[in-house]
């Protein structure tokens, strides 16, 4: 007997060990992350899911073969798949190959009508889509517009204009181009918006300006205060752009720091107005949930946006660290990152990119590139809302059912399975799968068309009760009058 | 018992919510009404509203159903019906109001009958309607509050004969009563608190010199 139990007892150790050895090597990536993947649900709590992204490693000026960044503020990816850096503190442009393995070229210096010219301060960083190198030379007052190569082109700068201030020093920050060569610029100090160029360097005004939101109690203490309190207190001028990006269609993606945290982006159509569209909780700011008390609490500040593909678009947040994904829509996604010392944690980010699927930050105080590579759930999520932004809705079901199986909450999957059944015309799943999704719009479609058709069925039945009640009322109504008659005697008379 | 729950009692209840006026008239003048009626249909008015916010359909229906809690709600429900009737009495008592607190009690027990009705069927029939439809739910759930609260109002005037001025003065008058009652209670549990603190403190002293 004793000798059994023993065996029992080895064999359940061999099976613990068994299980503790197979468990971990699932569970290991999730652990090892310096991270939390999540995101928000329908009732705004906090859901962690699986990751989305990965570290994959960073890249560092030693690693290229030059020396260290200095304060890198911008990084660019050019249509050629070349990344191009600027290095602020070095004051220089490294172009790194499209895996980022090797430097290619580094332009410090180049030829301007004869005579040499550097940069000072290169501050952001832009490849248009006709190949053209645009630097935002913050110190020196101007873009400076080269060949991928290094050769001049042109310089955009001193804006002349009457909607200028007298004094207005133009200190460029964050440049992007679009299609038509129009060049939109980041400039330190202009709160009145985005400044626009036309190619031939002409500036031709602002753009998207955030308009400034008084609240009707500051009004209320704005008049009680009289003319030397109220030239004491702060003017409300409008928040600074941080971030600039262009997308496939030649719209604006602006990111802003939002103090209420409710919108930290806009998208800018040609004449300036904010497009966006937002979500079901209206915000498109960041955290929801951010805290109450300390140096980690308060909304994001988000220093950066990049326009990744099929409508979808990332945030990058400098004070949490954290990458927040949206689609077209405004549905969040996934949220990721944070800071930290560790591998693949920031300490000062302050811009993003996307490259091959990859999502790249770049950190001025570590001067490194950190790298993002998409797990599974990242990749079926982006190619599902891939699918539904080409109209493609039946076939992004699949993938949506792929993700319900690494993450059953995931609200976005059950939405998309919901509305797939609704546009196939089976409502009953349709419902239960919308519900779960908390859709509450496309739910109330698929159960009138249910509703329909449960009516539909079940008509000849519904119809039969309603007659036959109808006909018991008068039988019985004929019956007790009646009773009654008789019980007053006279009833010979009916 | 039996009597107080009697089959003429429970159907003179539904008499006064279709003759409010006569109906509670009867019940200060004539013994008609029932104090255990009137709590249970509190009960079953606290049940059915936390039915409502749970199992109504998911399109008129924005409530998390993890935040109800039903026994929780049940007992403040309770609570608020104490205080009021409470309220209500001891601001009547002075204001030559002909009520007894047991006529209070029946007048604000009876007025839940609309309320518990209506809920119970919009919470059946919200699951008929689709999102642009909702609107006949909201009817229907505020019809019931509204004739809820119009029976409140004639069923504290007729059980005190005030005219509705006076009525809706007492009204006022009673939350006010309330903030009192509530504001007593707080300071007198804060106080006993204070006290078992220092009898503990004298027990501890005590449990540490010997």
């Amino acid at each position: 007997m004793k000798k059994i139990n023993r065996i029992n007892k080895i064999a359940a150790a061999l099976l613990a060990a068994i299980v503790f050895l197979l468990v971990p090597a699932e569970a290991v990536q999730a652990e090892e992350l310096p991270y939390d993947t999540y995101n928000y649900n329908y009732r705004e709590d906090f859901v962690i899911t699986p990751a989305a992204y990965v570290p994959n490693g960073s890249v560092t000026g030693l690693s290229v073969g030059t020396t260290d960044f200095k304060e890198p503020q911008d990084f660019c990816v050019a249509p050629d798949g070349l990344v191009y850096v600027a290095d602020t503190g070095n004051n220089r442009i490294v172009v790194l190959n499209h895996e980022m393995t090797e430097m290619v070229r580094e332009i410090s210096t180049f030829d301007r009508n004869g005579t040499a010219d550097t940069f000072n301060a290169p501050y952001g960083v832009c490849v248009s889509e006709n190949m053209e190198l645009y630097v935002a030379d913050s110190n020196n007052r101007r873009v400076v517009v080269l060949t991928p190569e290094g050769e001049f082109v042109k310089i955009v700068d001193n804006p002349q204009s009457e909607i200028l201030e007298e004094n207005f020093e133009f200190i460029p920050l964050k440049v992007t181009v679009d299609y038509a060569d129009r060049v939109y610029v980041i400039a330190k100090n202009a709160f009145e918006g985005i400044l626009v160029f036309e190619s031939n360097g002409e500036f031709t005004g602002y753009f998207g300006t955030i308009e400034v939101k008084i609240t009707l109690w500051e009004k209320f203490w704005r008049r009680l205060a009289s003319k030397e309190e109220r030239s004491k207190s702060q003017l409300y001028i409008p928040t600074e752009f941080t971030g600039i990006d262009v997308d496939d269609g030649g719209f604006i993606y602006a990111s802003n720091i939002d103090s209420e945290g409710v919108q930290a982006v806009r998208r800018l159509n040609p004449q300036g107005k904010d497009v966006i569209q937002k979500g079901e909780n209206g915000n498109v700011g960041g955290d929801i949930l951010t805290g109450m008390y300390g140096d980690y609490s308060g909304p994001s500040q988000i220093t950066d946006v990049v326009y990744r593909d099929k409508g979808i678009y990332s945030l990058l947040d400098r004070r949490r660290g954290r990458i927040f994904t949206y689609d077209k829509e405004g549905n969040l996604l996934y949220i990721f990152g944070g800071l930290g010392s560790q591998e693949g944690t920031f300490n000062v980010p302050v811009a993003i990119e996307s490259i091959d699927g990859e999502i790249i930050v770049l950190d001025a105080y570590y001067g490194a590139i950190l790298r993002f590579k998409e797990t599974r759930y990242g990749s079926l999520i982006n190619e599902a809302v891939g699918l539904r932004f080409d109209g493609d809705e039946t076939e992004a079901i699949e993938k949506w059912q792929e993700v319900l199986r690494l993450d059953g909450n995931n609200e976005l999957a059950n939405t998309g399975i919901g509305k797939a059944y609704l546009t196939a015309g089976n409502n009953r799943l349709a419902m239960e799968y919308l519900e779960l999704g908390m859709n509450r719009k496309y739910y109330s479609i698929a159960w009138k068309r249910y509703r329909n058709e449960l009516l539909a069925k079940n008509m000849n039945m519904i119809m039969t009760v309603v007659v036959v009640l109808i006909i018991a009322w008068v039988v019985y109504r004929k019956l007790r009058k009646k009773k009654k008659g008789k019980a007053d005697g006279e009833g010979g008379l009916i | 018992m039996k009597q107080l729950f009697s089959k003429d009692k429970w159907k003179y209840a539904f008499y006064t919510v279709s003759h409010p006026a006569d109906g509670y008239y009867e019940i200060r003048h004539r013994e008609r009404g029932s104090v255990p009626i009137a709590v249970l249909l509190v009960i079953l008015f606290s049940i059915s509203f936390s039915i409502n916010r749970i199992s109504a359909s998911f399109i008129v229906n924005d409530i998390d159903p993890l935040t109800i809690n039903l026994l929780s709600e049940l007992v403040s429900v309770l609570l608020l019906y104490l205080l009021f009737c409470v309220g209500n009495w001891s601001i009547t008592c002075l204001m030559n109001g002909e009520g007894r607190l047991k006529d209070i009690a029946i007048a604000l027990g009876y007025a839940m009958i609309p309320m518990i009705v209506c809920m119970n069927i919009g919470t059946i029939f919200s699951h008929a309607v689709a999102a642009d439809e909702g609107a006949f739910y909201y009817m229907i759930i505020g019809i019931g509050i509204a004739y809820g609260v119009f029976m409140m109002l004639v069923g504290v005037m007729e059980v005190h004969n005030y005219t509705l001025g006076k009525t809706l003065i007492t009204i006022f008058l009673t939350f006010v009563a309330i903030f009192i009652i509530i504001f007593v209670v707080l300071l007198v549990m804060d106080l006993i608190n204070q006290v078992i603190g220092f009898f503990y403190s004298i027990y501890q002293e005590l449990i540490f010199r010997a």
